[in-house]
């Protein structure tokens, strides 16, 4: 491996902080043009929802993508990118980030081509790196062990550039349809669609930080945090999918928006917890060159908050579209 | 930088004063309990390392006063190991000792440890259970000598051990009986251990993760294993569970005394044939420990030699000797390997170095023509020991040493950890000469046996088809190597047979005992230091339960003297 | 027996690697830069032997660890002399072999005996090939000057010469250049340890015909 990676996988981490902290910026815009609190709740079909809908989704496809882009930055600079195959999940993630910052900033009520075009590659790619990351782990000797599932590639990584990718795709659907009766994707209702997306992706995410969080023996109390919020979240959001959509009274799904929040919180506060968990490995920061990639990885946990952003997305739009 | 750096810690001792020092912090240190010379303590333990080291803490830990001395430095590892095998020589017990027999024993190294920790400052962490049925040998497998201790009470104090050192191991063993989940996950195997599981799984044996004493993630203080592949040479980052950061911490904070270059000479015994105590070198000069009891723990060399060189009128052939087999049935195991060269970068001076094992030809029977049985792994020297290997049992030196060593980060290698029978007539005793402290040193005789030799062509057929078909090249066989020492001082249920019972108490003295390898009857195929621990946890757990019945004979003397005292008193 | 009077062709598979380079990096210690300063410091005056005993040491080392021309040569002789003056001893003899200090002094003695006995000249001034000869037989149990004394002289070969010169050879960090071992390892070990990886502060092994490559990337390691 060449040295020469350095400057990649460094303006890969750069590019993902800036634009984690750009997604996450509150928009002065936004509000300006928030629907009127005084506009009457059952206002029926409203496009101007829907593309805030679909503007939530592009943020947390964004979100998601930073995510991609830090953690394979990271991850396959320490795989020496021995694979030119391994530089796909930057490229892509970095243009599915750019894709979206360009959704959340577009208030336009129909969907973008190139958009589209982004968001269904970053999903063929999430499907192409699981069969990679699968490949990579059956070939190692011991094949499907807990040794190669817990230093192998990772399975569960390429899901998250094809949760971005899908949302992203939902959100452009959601535009779509926005002047329709009511916003759907391939002809399911669009906030329950997502709801249930966004739920399977919690799961899945929950899945990998436990499989790597059980590597870690959960030597940390704290360890147990991300699989067990999150399948509830999951639960809550597969119940408010599930709902009677004419049930006034559950429409607005309080509980489950709360535990959004606090798994969006959640991915955050990781942040911090892995950070932690670096500067006890040997050598601590100072040793960064090893700690960085040899402790827990630091990109990791925001994922879940860029699940937590689309399913209050979905929650939204769900509220304001009683049969989304 | 601590108060301390101008001291060396294996010239002026550390832990005096009320304080020892802290393992985990630079310069740091503990507060610790201090006893006098003339306070009879319950206990003092000769040795501090896996047999010594476990026991004063669990002692300690029942409320038994301890003092534990040991002839090593008690070493910071985050200050005081460095990244260099010569360097770290400075682990190793390299006191003058005479070796002879038909295959006589490199001592010194990695069989021989002195510092407080003892030998598992630089053990390889390798944390085996032996085989259910090694416990009772001669009756099931009919050879060596069985154990007076049953296995499945072994098996909960191995529990006991892998919990206190958090061990990292596979998620299920592939051998033996069901055995609890290890507290810690394995670590990634290195390219080496690839190797191993190419060879296993290309001639259709099991292999697994080798359980290991360092740490896959952090605990407390100390961290997770960096990979940097010194952990023979002493470990600086806390991550290997030597006694030294397990139950020696663990001992202070529960009361336990630990001296530190504290050599002991001699036991002194009275004429009740009762051990008052012992005489021990600190500080340039000669001290006086009084204990009700003393228990030694100093391996299989220092401990018959203490034993032997305590002898007195009334104990001419040494202490606990009425058997005569004190110093007889010393056990090292065997430790042949075999070495190629693979296309592939293998880089093996990365990680623990015996990442993955094969325990095979433990569990087989069949397909053997000799008793016992063998573990194998692979292995990780770094360049000192790997030119002396290749110079030593490969006999190159000039032109061709020094081209093969360019072949470094391509050697991929499988060694073994064989049993090797006892035999009486390989035995430690004492030569005329002596050493800096004016005792005697050890003479230590070894020669295989037919059996031994066949396991080890066994071992090295083997393993030589198993690193071909792991692709390797330019394969060769080390057929000198050997390493742990076992059994000068076996156990067993009958005094003519044995030194000690199953509880460790000698069979002649009743307030001596001996806890360490040395009281091994067998040694099975696996390394020790897990066996030690095991056995060190139980013998404290059966010497709790005696005290509690008052069968302690040192308490009964204590309690037979007070009521002395308070007759003459009330006279 | 291989011919061991030709130069040794060591082939440079890791050019431009210096372990040294990462001295003052995360992969070693203080207690580290400490122990090999001191061993870097080693001067060509011998502490333990006199002159005429060094100049056939260095003679002995040059045989058994022979140096190229083009590096700076690690002093054996010396990391001897220092570790039999510091007494660093191995922890056991077999039967028949004095203290180390003694087996070096006297097998010297012995070696030089055989050299005047058998070519008239002292060690040091013959022929390469006629030292590897020395050094051979003495290997092979042959020679038995009463110099030797009860000391076999195949064990002063094996258990002190060549452990004694090949460890202090090796002890070096231009040997571990040479083999492209990573050094010194801590606080900072490794991460990458499956086949053919390489951390960035390990050396790049030079595949034919790209040595070019290998050199680049071996000297940005730190």
């Amino acid at each position: 491996m060449s040295n020469d990676t350095d400057w990649l996988v460094g303006a890969g981490l750069a590019l993902s902080a800036i634009a984690a902290t750009a997604m996450l910026q509150p928009r002065g815009q936004t509000k300006v043009t928030q629907v009127p609190a005084s506009l009457p709740r059952r206002a029926g079909p409203h496009p101007r929802a829907s593309v805030r809908a679909a503007r939530r989704l592009n943020r947390a496809a964004g979100l998601l993508a930073v995510s991609v882009l830090a953690d394979s930055s990271v991850e396959h600079y320490r795989g020496s990118f021995k694979n030119k195959a391994m530089y796909t999940p930057l490229a892509v993630s970095a243009l599915t980030l750019a894709m979206s910052a360009h959704g959340t900033a577009d208030r336009r009520p129909w969907a973008h081509r190139l958009r589209d075009g982004s968001y269904l590659l970053a999903a063929a790619t999430g499907l192409a790196g699981t069969g990679f990351h699968v490949y990579n782990v059956t070939k190692k000797v011991g094949g499907f062990s807990w040794q190669n599932l817990f230093y192998g590639a990772p399975l569960g990584a390429p899901m998250a550039i094809l949760l971005s990718g899908l949302l992203g795709f939902c959100s452009e659907r959601v535009r779509d349809t926005s002047r329709a009766q009511r916003p759907h994707v391939f002809g399911l209702p669009a906030a329950r669609t997502i709801a249930a997306v966004t739920a399977a992706g919690l799961l899945g995410t929950s899945g990998e930080a436990g499989l790597l969080h059980f590597r870690g023996a959960f030597h940390n109390p704290f360890m147990a945090v991300p699989v067990t919020l999150p399948p509830i979240g999951a639960a809550l959001l597969f119940n408010a999918a599930a709902r009677d959509p004419d049930d006034d009274q559950n429409r607005a799904h309080p509980l489950t928006r709360a535990w959004m929040w606090l798994l969006a919180a959640m991915g955050f506060v990781g942040v911090g917890f892995h950070a932690y968990g670096v500067s006890r490995n040997m050598g601590g920061w100072r040793n960064w060159s090893q700690n960085i990639l040899a402790g827990p990885p630091l990109p990791a946990p925001p994922s879940f908050t860029g699940l937590a952003l689309a399913g209050l997305a979905a929650l939204g739009l769900m509220r304001e579209h009683p049969d989304a | 930088m601590s108060d301390d750096m101008s001291g060396d810690p294996q010239v002026t001792p550390r832990a005096s004063g009320g304080r020892a020092p802290d393992v985990f912090r630079p310069g740091g240190w503990v507060p610790m309990r201090s006893y006098r010379d003339d306070e009879t303590v319950d206990f003092v333990i000769v040795g501090t390392g896996a047999g010594g080291g476990t026991l004063a803490c669990k002692l300690a830990e029942y409320g038994f006063s301890v003092v534990a001395l040991d002839a090593g430095p008690y070493f910071r590892p985050l200050e005081d190991f460095a990244s260099d095998e010569s360097e770290q020589t400075k682990l190793y017990w390299t006191d003058d000792r005479i070796s002879d027999g038909a295959n006589p024993l490199q001592l010194g190294s990695n069989n021989s440890g002195k510092a407080v920790g003892g030998s598992t400052v630089h053990f390889a962490m390798v944390s085996l259970r032996f085989r259910p049925e090694w416990f009772k040998s001669r009756t099931l497998l009919g050879y060596g000598a069985d154990w007076p201790i049953d296995w499945r009470e072994m098996w909960s104090y191995y529990t006991e051990v892998e919990q206190a050192l958090k061990i990292s191991g596979p998620i299920t063993y592939p051998w033996g009986p069901k055995r609890p989940r290890y507290p810690y996950r394995a670590h990634p195997l290195n390219a080496a251990a690839r190797v191993l599981a190419r060879g296993c799984e290309a001639l259709g044996i099991s292999w697994t993760e080798t359980p290991l004493a360092t740490l896959s993630a952090p605990r407390g203080l100390a961290h997770p294993c960096v990979y940097r592949g010194f952990c023979v040479a002493g470990c600086s980052t806390n991550a290997k569970q030597s006694a030294l950061v397990t139950w020696i911490p663990r001992a202070l904070a529960a009361g336990a005394e630990i001296r530190d270059l504290a050599m002991v000479g001699r036991i002194e015994v009275d004429d009740r044939d009762l051990v008052t105590g012992v005489h021990y070198h600190r500080n340039g000069g000669w001290h006086f420990q009084r204990a009700r009891n003393v228990v030694v723990a100093g391996y299989a060399i220092e401990t018959p030699r203490l034993l032997l060189n305590s002898a007195t009128g009334r104990h001419r052939d040494g202490l606990a000797n009425s058997s005569g087999l004190v110093g007889r049935n010393l056990m090292t195991q065997s430790n042949q390997a075999v070495w190629g060269l693979m296309d592939d970068e293998i880089r093996s001076y990365k990680g623990p170095p015996s990442l993955a094992i094969t325990e095979h030809w433990n569990y087989a029977d069949k397909g053997k023509d000799f008793f016992g049985g063998y573990a194998y792994m692979s292995q990780g020297p770094l360049p000192q020991l790997w030119a002396n290997t290749l110079a030593q049992a490969r006999g190159l030196w000039g032109a061709r040493l020094v081209e093969e060593m360019t072949n470094y980060n391509h050697v991929a290698g499988l060694k073994i950890v064989g049993e090797m029978l006892p035999q009486e007539r390989n035995r430690v005793t004492l030569a005329d000469e002596v050493d800096q402290y004016g005792l005697r040193i050890p003479r230590v005789t070894y020669s295989w046996c037919d059996n031994d030799r066949r396991l080890i062509d066994h071992s090295l057929a083997f393993m030589t088809r198993a690193l071909q078909a792991a692709g390797a090249k330019d394969i060769w066989t080390q057929d000198d190597d050997t390493c742990h020492l076992n059994g000068t001082a076996r156990m067993g249920d009958d005094p003519r047979s044995s030194v000690v019972d199953a509880d460790c108490r000698s069979w002649d003295i009743p307030n001596l005992w001996i806890c360490d390898g040395s009281v091994f009857p067998t040694v099975g195929g696996v390394n020790p230091s897990l066996t030690i621990q095991a056995i060190a946890c139980r013998t404290a757990d059966r010497i709790r339960a005696m005290a509690r019945r008052g069968e302690l004979t040192g308490q009964r003397a204590e309690r037979t003297r007070r009521a002395v005292h308070a007759t003459s008193a009330s006279a | 027996m291989h011919d061991r009077s030709r130069p040794p062709a060591i082939p440079n598979r890791y050019p431009a690697y210096d372990v040294l380079a990462k001295r003052n990096g995360p992969s070693w210690n203080d207690k580290t830069r400490e122990v090999i300063a001191e061993r870097l410091s080693v001067t060509a005056t011998p502490q333990f032997f006199s002159a005429s005993e060094f100049q056939l040491v260095q003679a002995i080392a040059a045989r058994i660890v022979p140096q190229p021309s083009s590096r700076p040569p690690i002093p054996v002789a010396a990391l001897v002399d220092r570790k039999l003056h510091a007494d660093i001893a191995d922890g056991y003899r077999t039967d028949g072999m004095p203290h180390h200090r003694e087996a070096w002094r006297r097998g010297l003695g012995a070696l030089e005996a055989e050299a005047l006995a058998a070519f008239h000249r002292p060690f040091a001034e013959l022929s390469e090939a006629m030292q590897d000869q020395l050094l051979q037989r003495a290997e092979a149990g042959e020679l038995k000057a009463a110099d030797w004394g009860d000391m076999p002289c195949e064990d002063f070969f094996k258990r002190r010469v060549l452990r004694d010169v090949v460890l202090a050879y090796y002890a070096h960090p231009t040997a571990w250049s040479e083999i492209g071992w990573g050094g010194p390892a801590s606080p900072r070990g490794y991460v990458r340890l499956d086949f053919n990886e390489r951390d960035p502060w390990e050396s790049a092994e030079a595949k034919p015909g790209r040595e070019a490559e290998a050199a680049r990337i071996n000297r940005h390691v730190r």
